[in-house]
């Protein structure tokens, strides 16, 4: 592409994402670029990325690489005095001219190619994504099969298919079934829900996902979804409403806290320093803070532990946007990843269990536990996880 | 320049296959990787000559050919110039025989360079590349990763092994067998993929297959899932036992 065609589809994507005319008012005061965690390693920080593109120099900033070095964790965007939407659109409309020029990172092209052609980024028959609930001992209804319930479970890729985040759905799911809930999944209906490949700038499978995604939904009758995955919830809820879904959907740590109380009654004791990580999509995107805390704390025998950077200052896993599959390009880059400085922080608590409430952030962390050699010290667990053990103590 | 290249289908081996006596049933099939980086370096060589057309082969059986348009719409959408469907009438797989049949197809097209991936996971197809130049009475190269054109020949760099490559010229026409492109597959989003294979005229050709005589398949059956032990207990039990195991199957 010449860059007046690139400019011109940079700007006609931007302007289909609200608020995106404010890049105007962006005043060069480098909050973005001072808020990154990859800011020390890139060319281009959002700051530069913004006045380069107004004046034409596009292709540099491709080739520096500079719009992969991204993590979407929504802090540049949370803090820019001008509310400029980086995260959802100067970088997506970026990664979008990358992915037309055909020479996006390869571990991303394939991820995005596998969602396109199985509906999952992990190359996997979309028959087996029900497979999880041949391992677990109780019974998880399907809706082809149960056809209406209260709560319908989004499983999403990473907890259907990945190794260890299959234990978490697996964990959520008896939660559930011991709180005696009316819920079921899509099993093999289910498809990716999108969220990283519309932050990748794949919009147009994001679209595809999400019209198909919500044909389904309409297949079968149920008051509200709920979801472990940080980033189908953040899609379901800021996204799909734009293509006409319109149901309630809440994130796992909201739906424990509306149980708390029958939850408490259930709870054994728990002997256990936690901390608790906020988890860009469920914190600084979505503002949920107090509930995953309430239930950590509401456990008997728990102690409760801060880190240093908490809350809308917490530092990302580096797995969301798109960076769980740019690894080997980001460590190309910096020389720590934002997940080995996060169990380092974690460490420092004294805490036994660093708890998180986001399926990408439990490989992300225990992969980082292996490489800063912390593996042994620092247990990493998803909230479900925990509720269970203390259900099951 | 006149530029060719097939592109075969695969089972997608994402599925289980289904195996009975008499044949092998794939849930799907896919494009194969290495007619991918075929096509790949096809279009690779247009750019770097510029004057060139680029033709891609697609083939298939009646059964399956609908799972081709993906690929082919992958190749326009990335700058091939005309695309066929080549769908095949055959009672056997033999290889030999869609090699002869291609052969009669192309034959009169006038191609400058044939590419042809080297290998498929077919294991059936992997010869198709020497079978057709054969045919064709041309060259034949394969273990190919990079192409370039010089004074009416090509300039081609063939993988040895062992870190070894090889440089030779190839009087044209000629057959190349890729293993992989000399640039990683480009990437295709999904809309321009969609919009390609909407737009794509893709010329459908019915190919009879002559037949020969030779190897015939008596049956098809699962491998037998392999023995796994496990060796269980301290460095040293487990040193000894391997020991045991290696002498048993005569390594030591």
């Amino acid at each position: 592409m010449e860059v007046e065609e690139m400019l011109e589809t940079y700007y006609e994507r931007i302007g289909e994402i609200p608020e995106s005319e404010k890049f105007i008012q962006c005043i060069q005061c480098g909050t973005c670029g001072g808020s990154c965690p990859y800011g020390m390693g890139t060319l281009f920080t959002p700051r530069r990325m913004i006045l380069a593109v107004r004046a034409g120099i596009v292709k540099e900033v491709l080739d520096s690489g500079a719009q992969w070095l991204c993590t979407s964790c929504f802090t540049c965007s949370l803090r820019c005095p001008s509310q400029i939407p980086i995260t959802d659109a100067i970088i997506p409309a970026l990664r979008e001219l990358s992915l037309l020029e055909g020479n996006p990172p390869e571990e991303l092209a394939a991820a995005l190619m596998n969602i396109a052609r199985y509906g999952n980024s992990f190359r996997e028959s979309p028959r087996k994504r029900d497979r999880w609930i041949k391992e677990v001992d109780f019974d998880v209804p399907v809706m082809a099969k149960k056809k209406s319930a209260d709560v319908l479970f989004i499983t999403e890729c990473f907890g259907a298919y990945h190794r260890r985040c299959k234990e978490i759905t697996k964990a959520f799911a008896k939660v559930m079934h011991l709180l005696e809930v009316d819920f079921a999944i899509l099993g093999n209906e289910e498809r990716c829900i999108g969220d990283l490949a519309r932050l990748s700038g794949e919009f147009g499978l994001f679209e595809d996902l999400a019209e198909k995604n919500i044909r389904v939904f309409e297949k079968y009758e149920f008051n509200r979804i709920v979801t472990h995955d940080a980033h189908a919830y953040n899609a379901l809820i800021r996204e799909y409403p734009k293509f006409g879904f319109e149901k309630e959907t809440l994130h796992h740590t909201q739906f424990l806290y509306q149980n708390l109380e029958k939850l408490k009654e259930m709870f054994g004791k728990l002997d256990y320093t936690v901390t608790y990580h906020d988890s860009c999509y469920v914190g600084r995107r979505n503002g949920i803070y107090e509930e995953p805390r309430e239930v950590i704390k509401a456990i008997p025998g728990v102690k409760f532990v801060e880190m240093k950077r908490i809350r809308e200052n917490a530092l990302c896993c580096g797995g969301g946007g798109g960076g769980v599959w740019l690894d080997s390009f980001i460590k190309e880059h910096i020389k720590e990843r934002p997940a080995e400085s996060r169990v380092k922080e974690a460490a420092a608590t004294g805490a036994d269990v660093l708890v998180t409430a986001c399926t990408l952030d439990v490989p992300m962390f225990e992969d980082a536990l292996k490489v800063t050699g912390l593996e042994g010290e620092l247990e990493v667990k998803d909230i479900s996880e925990l509720v269970l053990e203390a259900l099951e103590s | 320049m006149k530029i060719c290249a097939i592109l075969r289908l695969v089972p997608d081996l994402v599925e289980e296959l289904e195996v009975e006596e008499n044949e092998v049933i794939p849930f799907r099939y896919m494009p194969n990787e290495r007619d991918e980086h075929a096509v790949e370096e096809a279009l690779i060589l247009k750019e770097k000559v510029g004057d060139a057309e680029v033709e891609v082969i697609g083939i298939a059986d009646p059964d399956n050919e609908a799972d081709l348009d993906e690929g082919l719409g992958m190749a326009a959408a990335k700058g091939a110039d005309k695309l066929y469907k080549v769908i095949l009438d055959r009672p056997t797989f033999k290889r030999a025989e869609v090699a002869k049949a291609l052969a009669e197809f192309l034959k009169d097209k006038n191609y400058d360079v044939i590419f042809t991936g080297i290998q498929a996971i077919d294991a059936f197809a992997g010869n198709l590349g020497g079978m057709l130049a054969c045919y064709l009475e041309m060259p034949y190269i394969g273990g190919v990763v990079e192409v370039n054109s010089e004074d009416g020949k090509l300039d081609v760099r063939k993988e040895l092994g062992g870190g070894l490559l090889a440089e030779y010229k190839v009087p044209l026409p000629a057959v190349i067998g890729v293993v992989s492109a000399e640039r990683p597959l480009k990437f295709v989003p999904f809309t321009k993929l969609r919009q390609a294979m909407k737009k794509a005229e893709i010329e459908e050709v019915e190919l009879e297959l002559p037949e020969f005589e030779g190897i015939e398949v008596v049956k098809y059956e699962v491998p037998p899932e392999p023995e796994i032990t496990l060796l269980e207990g301290d460095v040293e039990e487990i040193a000894d036992r391997l020991i045991e195991v290696l002498k048993e199957i005569s390594v030591l």
